[in-house]
């Protein structure tokens, strides 16, 4: 059993598109282009999913675009824990990731973004790029916050030391 | 010639642990390290010097207790050593090595070195291994080999030479009434008939025999193994252990010893059917979550060790090599598959029906049960695609994974059971027999027919 993959369907001709990254609907209250997610299970839940299981692996296969939503979801969710200290409270933690989520971060196809080679998106096109960076932002947003419901579900004063184990792993030997 | 009322002597030596006892009985008498440690050059012996030649063995020597572990000993206690004043006629020498628990204990101190003189299941160093016998023997049985016939074990693939060495030994230095060696896989076959799932005695099957250094896959064919055959996983107890080791160093645990992560994972690890499943339990249940207590040997000092997913990821990496390995990647079940399938036509329908378990990496809970839907999986998806290309139907393969009672050890109980049977002493090659033809004599053995 290998890494596991995004149970995300896409139809790239009907689905919203940028290159070949998908812009899955989302559950969330941020501000962005994301169209509302009208399942109450989305693409940032199955990264929160996946995270522990799939950082363990190197090797991934992309099998539809969905996956590279989920790639990107985990080398975020592993970025926010290597903010953290096993003692950063709740309160501390909720400002280091609204930070990480919002600050400069570098989208595909631009220089820096680790995943060029799997990622293809329109770089010429300023609407379509600014399209994705903002969904992006959004997805960050949206993901920090729902990590720090479970890092922070059995105490305010710090987070689970079982999650932050997980800080020195690389899914496919990859960080953003 | 007492020999012939006596029970036989069943050894099994493991690269981790040996096995010893007398057949007809249902588990071994000792199970201790395969360990010896001897004195370092001219120093004097110390630490037996305490406890006379007369002490019983039983449970009042700490060092007899039986062992799951080949490496730590669990109460090292300051307990003096026992002499090594042998019982009976070589009761007078003083011999200046240990063997087992005793030799644990001993290397901790200065004067003694402890080393193993089996790697990978095969012997490495034959004069420690002799002392080794020696001490099993003399020590431990407290029987006279004069007196006794014995059944020992050889890994798959032992070469000849090694056969002659064991056959010089027991029968020039112990002078032993009767020798036979058992190929281990065979043993391991014999042993899985105490399992109800296995209605005829067929010493047909392909055996997994998962110790401490090396995970085998060993097809048999009517007792004889199919050596083109055998595959080696370089996955076993070893390194389980390892792996639960770095996780806990990972989550900053109080104790991260190799003891500890040992421990942990017998008493605690177990095979789950999904990881992504498994974590999500751990998030609904909390109680899966565990707490393992280290305490110092005066009980003083206390560490409180948490135990979390190591549970169910430790054993896993049989099944999913690429959690702890780069360089080793397949999956236990497709191993077997590919042993199957790497022999002749005729007989793999029997090596699938009749897969038997065997040795202690194998005692993870539910081990046997996901190995087999794994398998199942994987010979499912190649008759499908086969009857999709030929358009005809195919009757099927059976796979089924036999787990049983006497799994842990069951090389040496398929040995006990070999070894009471009433035509035992005539497979065994006798001192008699020994002198007349030589030690190539034990390069052959004949099989027998147990049914
Ligand atoms: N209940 C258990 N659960 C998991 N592992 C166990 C259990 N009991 C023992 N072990 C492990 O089994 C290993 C020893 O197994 P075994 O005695 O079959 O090996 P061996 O015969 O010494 O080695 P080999 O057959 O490779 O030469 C050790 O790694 C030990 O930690
Ligand atoms: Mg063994």
């Amino acid at each position: 059993m290998p890494a596991y993959h995004s149970t995300f369907p896409v139809d790239p001709q009907a689905d919203r598109m940028v290159g070949n990254v998908v812009l899955l609907p989302l559950r969330t209250n941020f501000r962005g282009p994301a169209y509302q997610a009208n399942s109450d299970y989305d693409i940032i839940d199955e990264c929160l999913d996946l995270f522990r299981a799939n950082s363990f692996f190197k090797n991934f296969e992309i099998k539809s675009p969905a996956d590279r939503a989920l790639i990107y979801g985990i080398l975020f969710v592993n970025e926010c824990l290597s903010q953290l200290r096993p003692n950063t409270s709740y309160n501390e933690a909720l400002k280091l990731l609204t930070n990480v989520a919002l600050n400069d971060f570098s989208i595909p196809g631009t220089p820096g973004f680790p995943l060029n080679n799997v990622y293809s998106v329109p770089v010429q096109s300023h609407s379509e790029m600014d399209l994705l960076k903002t969904y992006i932002q959004q997805f960050r947003q949206e993901l920090a916050s729902r990590l720090l419901e479970r890092l922070y579900r059995d105490s305010q004063e710090k987070p689970s030391k079982f999650w932050l184990a997980f800080t020195r792993r690389r899914f496919m030997n990859k960080s953003l | 010639m007492s020999y012939l009322n006596n029970p036989a002597i069943v050894m099994d030596n493991g690269t981790g642990l040996t096995k010893l006892g007398f057949a007809g009985n249902d588990s071994p008498s000792w199970v201790f390290p395969t360990a010896i440690a001897t004195a370092q050059r001219s120093t004097t012996k110390q630490g037996g010097s305490g406890s006379g030649a007369g002490q019983s063995q039983g449970s009042g020597n700490p060092y007899f207790g039986n062992s799951t572990s080949a490496t730590s000993f669990n109460s090292l206690a300051s307990a003096a050593l026992l002499s090594n004043n042998l019982a009976g006629k070589r009761g007078t020498e003083d011999l200046d090595f240990y063997i087992g628990n005793e030799a644990l204990a001993a290397s901790q101190g200065p004067s003694y070195s402890l080393s193993y003189p089996i790697r990978h299941g095969q012997v490495e160093n034959w004069d420690h291994m002799e002392r080794f016998w020696e001490n099993s023997i003399f020590k431990y049985l407290r029987t006279e080999p004069e007196d006794h016939f014995f059944l020992l074990t050889e890994p798959p693939l032992n070469p000849p030479e090694n056969r002659e060495q064991v056959a010089e030994i027991f029968f020039e230095s112990f002078n032993c009434a009767g020798l036979y060696i058992a190929v281990q896989a065979v043993l391991a076959l014999a042993a899985s008939w105490t399992s109800s799932k296995v209605v005829d005695r067929s010493l047909t099957g392909t055996v997994i025999d998962s110790g401490d250094g090396v995970t085998h896959v060993i097809p048999v064919a009517e007792g004889y193994v199919i050596g083109s055959a055998i595959k080696n996983i370089p996955i076993a107890g070893r390194d389980i252990t390892l792996f639960i080791q770095s996780l806990l160093r990972e989550r900053g645990e109080e104790d991260t010893t190799l003891r500890t992560a040992e421990r942990i994972k017998q008493e605690y690890c177990y095979v789950c059917s999904d990881i992504v499943k498994e974590f999500n339990k751990f998030d609904r249940d909390p109680q899966k979550f565990a707490q393992f207590i280290v305490e110092n040997s005066e009980k003083t000092k206390r560490k409180v060790i948490d135990v979390g997913y190591e549970r169910f990821l430790a054993p896993e990496i049989f099944f999913n090599p690429e959690i702890a390995s780069s360089d080793f990647l397949t999956p236990l079940p497709t191993v077997v598959d590919q042993t199957i399938q790497a022999c002749p036509i005729d007989v793999r329908k029997g090596l699938y029906n009749n897969i038997v378990l065997s040795g202690g990496s194998t005692m993870f809970k539910d081990f046997g049960r996901r190995l087999q839907r794994d398998l199942k999986g994987i010979v499912n998806n190649r008759i499908a695609l086969s009857e999709h290309l030929s358009g005809t139907k195919s009757t099927g393969v059976d796979v089924q994974v036999i787990s049983h009672r006497r799994q842990r050890n069951a090389v040496w109980f398929g040995g006990s059971l070999l070894a009471q049977t009433a035509e035992f002493k005539s497979y065994c090659h006798t001192k008699q027999d020994y002198e007349e033809i030589g030690p190539e004599i034990v390069r052959n053995f004949s099989l027998f027919n147990m049914v």
